[in-house]
């Protein structure tokens, strides 16, 4: 069975690397071992959404069983979005999950993810507090997205305002990134959510 | 904070009383994924009677493709048909029923030597023609 995995993962790696998404530059994929079974992925931030302009990191397991089974993705790339983990990177996307099939291959895994940044699924979030946020408060969900974006996937859009809150944490003596997770959490409430990190 | 609490679906801790580590845990397990594993488990194997009678074809004509491998048939080559008319070779598809008993591209579902599997795979047969039964008749009734 790792064989057949093996021998898999070489012919669709040489179809990523042939396909027209790579010569966009909007996909990438790179082995990180001669066994074939860890890779990296890359996608860019689709255009028109907060995520674009960002280059997003994917860690792939392909496990013994595949293509019978999905591969394991993980966004490596920290990011605000509904349905992946803000915490773990983990994605809630059915074709990773029971709707996956044979035939479909790591260059239709990226391509679904690329889609999944387009169109999120808010009523089956991997992340509550993203997805509330989203459902609740769209605009504020946009500039969370898209500040994530800039400071962890080297997206332009820097937002000064968000920057200038998180300083005022980093000055109390709050870590960086604790202080941009409550304060996306409470919709930049610098009140609320210093009363979160003191509490 | 009280408003926090709720958001998340949790409840302050009441005077004297701890947290509860063990759910913590289980939380943190979760997120992390590690129950992940636990729910893959396969279904048993297709029985040796299905396996068995599974026909060969003979192809006749190139172009398409083994969605196992990704390998283009060509003209004379043999594949194995499952009952879905699903094709594959007889080396790609063998190894994955000899471990399960669907088809890996539409996970249609053939018959099993495990008596509990096979009770319960009925089961699940006849809840989906009720439905569709019932679908039929509402169908007629107000079409
Ligand atoms: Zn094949
Ligand atoms: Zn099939």
């Amino acid at each position: 069975m790792a064989n057949i995995a093996a021998q898999r993962i070489k012919r669709e790696f040489k179809e990523v690397i042939k396909s027209e998404e790579v010569a966009k530059c909007a996909i990438r994929v790179e082995l990180l071992n001669d066994t074939f079974t860890e890779l990296k992925g890359e996608i860019a931030g689709p255009p028109d959404t907060p995520y674009e302009g960002g280059t997003f990191v994917l860690e792939i397991k392909v496990p013994e069983t595949y293509p019978f089974n999905p591969p394991k993705v993980r966004f490596v790339t920290k990011i605000w979005h509904p349905n992946i983990s803000s915490v773990t990177g983990a994605i809630c996307l059915d074709i990773l999950k029971d709707q996956w099939a044979a035939a479909m291959t790591l260059r239709t895994v990226l391509l679904s993810l690329q889609a999944l940044l387009s169109a999120a699924e808010p009523d089956d979030p991997q992340d509550a507090v993203v997805a509330k946020q989203y459902k609740e408060n769209n605009e504020m969900f946009q500039i969370t997205a898209r500040h994530w974006t800039n400071v962890y996937a080297g997206g332009p859009n820097i937002n000064k305002d968000c920057d200038d809150k998180i300083r005022r944490l980093a000055d109390m003596g709050i870590e960086e990134h604790q202080a941009r997770v409550a304060l996306s959490s409470y919709d930049w409430e610098l009140e609320r959510a210093t009363e979160q990190l003191f509490s | 904070m009280a408003d926090y609490f709720e958001e998340m679906g949790w409840q302050p801790l009441a005077e004297g009383q701890a947290p509860n580590h063990y759910l913590h845990f289980a939380r943190l397990l979760r997120d992390f994924n590690i129950f992940d594993g636990l729910s893959e488990k396969l279904p048993p194997p297709v029985s040796k009677k299905v396996l068995e009678s599974i026909p060969t074809i003979t192809l006749e004509q190139d172009g398409k493709q083994c969605t196992i491998c990704l390998k283009e048939y060509c003209k004379g080559d043999t594949a194995k048909q499952l009952p879905c008319k699903h094709l594959f070779h007889n080396t790609c598809i063998l190894p994955w029923l000899t471990k399960t008993n669907s088809c890996p591209l539409c996970r249609q579902e053939m018959e099993t030597d495990d008596e509990d599997y096979e009770a319960f795979r009925k089961e699940k047969m006849r809840a989906k023609q009720r439905e569709s039964d019932i679908e039929n008749l509402h169908n007629s009734m107000f079409s």
